[in-house]
């Protein structure tokens, strides 16, 4: 008897995990979406389509996911992901290597890695920073690519200065504390941290000497759903204009999202603002957010095939990269 | 070649040589097989004969050479520090009651912490040089060296160290020519398995922070250059150092063991 009530409980449990869904879910697009590794503000504009029912409304069930760029680019391309973010110096070398991605949407139009200085130092170019110690988290990814374009903007390679490494990325604090004399940072975090722990920073930017893509949506190449990714977009790029106007919509819908950041609201309504901030350029001023510009793509292409031990193809072009037919 | 030599080299190829081939051809078809019939792109799991191409490619382009001499430097310090601390204080733990009351929690303690966690501490503290990938290396050779020391040494038949004893050998004696040599076996058994964890190690701390060595390329190659094959590559360069090291370790005990016994 026992046996078969074991039996019957199992029937039970297989036929309820293979009956459909809600029909309401059933009836709407299913999207899993790739953010960073860690949730956090930066991704209010996610959070607020979310919570404001955008997507919903758009008729799309998005569930985030949280990877590393690296991961999710893979996992985009291989389909187990539809849309993730990722930075657009990772998709260059990514595609040339015959993963199959297109950037869909430019989130951040300028690019966020930057060199961070105090208010107070002689070094004020990438020239100056000939001759002096500059720390990095290491050598790999967005910010050694863009140390690299600052320095060659002078006529200077990575040999002219003295790289320290900080694994942990604790390269600001060591500039905070005069070990370097300069180092990399991301524009919304280490230079808005150390502003709060009363230490002004001036930042050498890139996107006037070489305009490096910054973090943008990636989706695989041969995606399906291309309605689906056109209206994920769209709904993104809404809350993303309404969190320009009032950052504090972003803040609220995050903190819905990640109960935690409610611990520290204006340190992450600081945060937000730094990134609302780099989310527009004059490029996408004139073209609307989330517009691709082809010829920064174009000119990033070329800087990154000139590196050292670049493994970029001569054959990839911006074309290859980038697509405009997800924008509204 | 004298006629003795021949058949001594057929029989080393027939009964070592070419199971080692054979597995290896084997292991190539298979994970081919599985590319096929999975038909896994080449950013997933690239197949063998790519790897390979990729692997000759790398040596010959000066790639490989300065990430390999960085990680060999790295195992090859933190061997010899590891293993013999590991050798000293498992000799003090085997011969003393009391240090091994004393020391034993901590060093369970020890090597109940992962490697992984402690690694970015060490790498903080000491730097991303040399320094704290042999502090790892050596933390993670350490252990099965002195366990086995300890074995080795109190499995010493006490016989002999009473026949020490009668002879009035001195204490270094008795270490030097009964204790050592009888429990060598042991040590080496020991040394073997800390000669692959050296590799892990090296690996571990490179990962925590490194500008050089296999563990730094395994990450630069899947994610800045997301060139997989590449990744493959290294992966197949640090498993052929680490059985490299384990059959140095075989052989050194061939010829220790051999020779004292």
């Amino acid at each position: 008897m026992s046996r078969r009530l074991i039996a019957l409980a199992l029937l039970v449990l297989i036929a309820s995990a293979c009956a459909p869904g809600p029909t309401a879910t059933a009836s709407r697009s299913a999207l899993t979406v790739g953010l960073g590794y860690i949730p956090s503000v930066q991704f209010a504009q996610f959070y607020r389509a979310q919570q404001q029912g955008y997507y919903r409304d758009a008729g799309l069930d998005v569930t985030f996911k949280n990877e590393i760029d690296p991961n999710l680019i893979t996992l985009v391309g291989q389909g187990a992901v539809d849309i993730g973010i990722a930075d657009g110096t990772s998709v260059i070398p990514a595609v040339g290597q015959g993963i199959p991605i297109v950037y869909a949407a430019t989130i951040y139009a300028r690019f966020p890695n930057v060199v961070m200085t105090g208010a107070d130092s002689a070094i004020t170019n990438a020239a100056d920073l000939a001759g002096h110690s500059v720390g990095i988290p290491g050598q790999y990814g967005s910010s050694w690519i863009m140390l690299q374009a600052l320095l060659a903007s002078a006529g200077l390679t990575p040999d002219d200065i003295e790289i320290r490494n900080y694994p942990e990325f604790g390269q600001g604090v060591a500039l905070r504390v005069g070990e370097v004399d300069a180092a990399t940072g991301f524009r919304n975090n280490e230079p808005v941290q150390l502003a709060r722990d009363d230490y002004a920073t001036q930042l050498l930017a890139i996107d006037e000497i070489t305009p490096l893509p910054g973090p943008g949506l990636i989706v695989g190449k041969d995606l399906g759903a291309q309605d689906a990714v056109r209206a994920f977009v769209a709904a993104t790029l809404r809350a993303m204009s309404e969190i320009i106007a009032n950052p504090e919509l972003g803040l609220e819908d995050s903190i819905a999202v990640v109960p935690d950041l409610a611990t520290n609201r204006d340190q992450q309504l600081e945060v937000l603002k730094a990134t609302v901030a780099i989310w527009q350029s004059p490029y996408t001023e004139a073209n609307g957010l989330g517009a691709i510009d082809p010829l920064a793509w174009s000119q990033s292409v070329e800087f990154m095939r000139n590196l050292p031990d670049s493994n970029i193809p001569s054959t990839l072009s911006a074309n290859d990269l980038v697509t405009e037919a997800f924008l509204p | 070649m004298s006629a003795a030599v021949r058949p001594v080299r057929g029989r080393f190829l027939r009964s070592t040589a070419l199971p080692i081939v054979l597995a290896a051809v084997v292991f190539a078809l298979v994970w081919k097989a599985v590319v096929v019939i999975g038909n896994f792109p080449t950013f997933i799991l690239p197949p063998p004969e790519m790897v390979a191409g990729r692997l000759v490619d790398a040596w010959l382009a000066g790639t490989m050479t300065p990430h390999v001499i960085a990680t060999l430097s790295e195992i090859g310090w933190g061997f010899l520090v590891g293993g013999s601390l590991g050798v000293l204080i498992g000799y003090l733990l085997a011969r003393s009651p009391l240090a091994e009351r004393l020391l034993s929690p901590y060093l369970v303690a020890a090597q109940a912490t992962p490697i992984l966690a402690l690694a970015p501490l060490l790498v903080l503290w000491l730097g991303t040089g040399l320094a704290a990938k042999v502090v790892i290396c050596a933390l993670i050779v350490f252990f099965p060296v002195v366990i086995a020391t300890i074995v080795g040494i109190r499995s010493v038949d006490g016989r002999l160290l009473e026949l020490g004893r009668s002879l009035r050998a001195t204490r270094w004696q008795v270490v030097r020519h009964l204790e050592f040599p009888a429990a060598l076996p042991q040590i080496l058994g020991g040394m073997r398995v800390g000669a692959t964890l050296a590799v892990i190690g090296a690996i571990v701390g490179e990962w925590a922070g490194a500008d050089r060595g296999l563990g730094y390329l395994i990450n630069l190659s899947r994610s800045s250059l997301f060139d997989i094959p590449l990744m493959f590559a290294t992966l197949v360069t640090i498993a052929a150092i680490g059985v490299l090291l384990y059959l140095a370790v075989v052989l050194v005990e061939r010829a220790l063991v051999g020779s004292w016994r």
